[in-house]
């Protein structure tokens, strides 16, 4: 994925990042600004922040696995509209989603405290989707629309 | 990118410990917000706040870490206030139930002078 364009067009920002946990802080900033600079409230702004930073901490814990030279590519655009931001990783990609997780199984040790990354993005974005790429690919692809 | 661990300062106000964190709350977080925690068991408090800075950037792997945080103090019988957080994440804590657990307030006073009228 390092060289590769897997995105082309003259609206798109790529952000191509070491697959490590705390760069998808830099992804939040960028995005963060992109948002504002087309007219996206505080609020929401801090909805996709959450939403993209746990698209990425996922991307490097389950879908590159701690794979030394893998990378995580995150592509934003803003179309029609809407913010359109696509997580990539080097991974196979969900078997299923994962179900909302039970804060109450949590808390009496019946569940694991996993889930709550992909439970904030549903929640909080307008949509999200997870595909495989014609280029063996794993894709988390979310839709913020600009509304009011 | 490695996340500076957090500095947690431990204040006793009557008869509630205040965890006062600073910096980001991620899985990164763990040894030192249980390290902390373990420190009210040896007070014997049981009351806790818990007071974030509202700047913190707090994500999944930090929510997961103050989840078990929370069924601890339910096993141990500890009342547990929370503070300092900004609207997107009392909107994020209410959403993931964490607020079915623990009170958030709007500061710390008046967390304190709430918690301190409880029984």
């Amino acid at each position: 994925m390092r060289a590769e364009k897997t995105v082309v067009d003259d609206q798109t920002v790529e952000l191509n990042l070491p697959s490590k946990f705390g760069y998808e802080r830099i992804v939040i900033g960028g995005l963060a600004a992109f948002a504002k600079s087309v007219g996206f409230s505080s609020s929401r702004i801090e909805d996709l922040k959450t939403s993209v930073a746990e698209a990425c901490i996922n991307a490097v814990q389950h879908g590159n696995r701690g794979k030394p030279d893998a990378r995580v590519l995150v592509a934003i655009s803003f179309q029609g509209n809407a913010l359109r931001i696509s997580v990539f990783d080097e991974g196979a990609g969900l078997k299923a989603e994962p179900k909302d997780p039970d804060i109450d199984r949590i808390i009496e040790d019946l569940d694991p405290p996993v889930g709550f990354g992909v439970f904030l993005m549903k929640r909080l974005m307008d949509e999200v989707e997870f595909n495989r790429t014609s280029n063996h690919l794993h894709e988390v692809r979310m839709v913020m629309k600009l509304t009011g | 990118m490695n996340q500076r661990p957090n500095e947690i300062k431990i204040e006793s106000h009557g008869d509630i410990l205040l965890l006062d964190i600073r910096g980001d709350v991620t899985a990164f977080s763990e040894p030192s917000l249980n390290g902390a925690y373990n420190s009210t068991k040896e007070s014997g408090h049981k009351k806790i706040l818990l007071k974030f800075e509202e700047s913190a950037y707090i994500n999944s792997g930090g929510i997961a870490v103050l989840i078990q945080v929370l069924a601890q103090t339910r096993r141990n019988n500890q009342k547990i206030g929370i503070t300092g957080l900004s609207d997107h994440f009392k909107k994020v804590f209410n959403m993931v139930g964490i607020t079915k657990f623990a009170t958030i307030y709007p500061t710390q006073q008046d967390a304190v002078s709430t918690m301190s009228a409880l029984s």
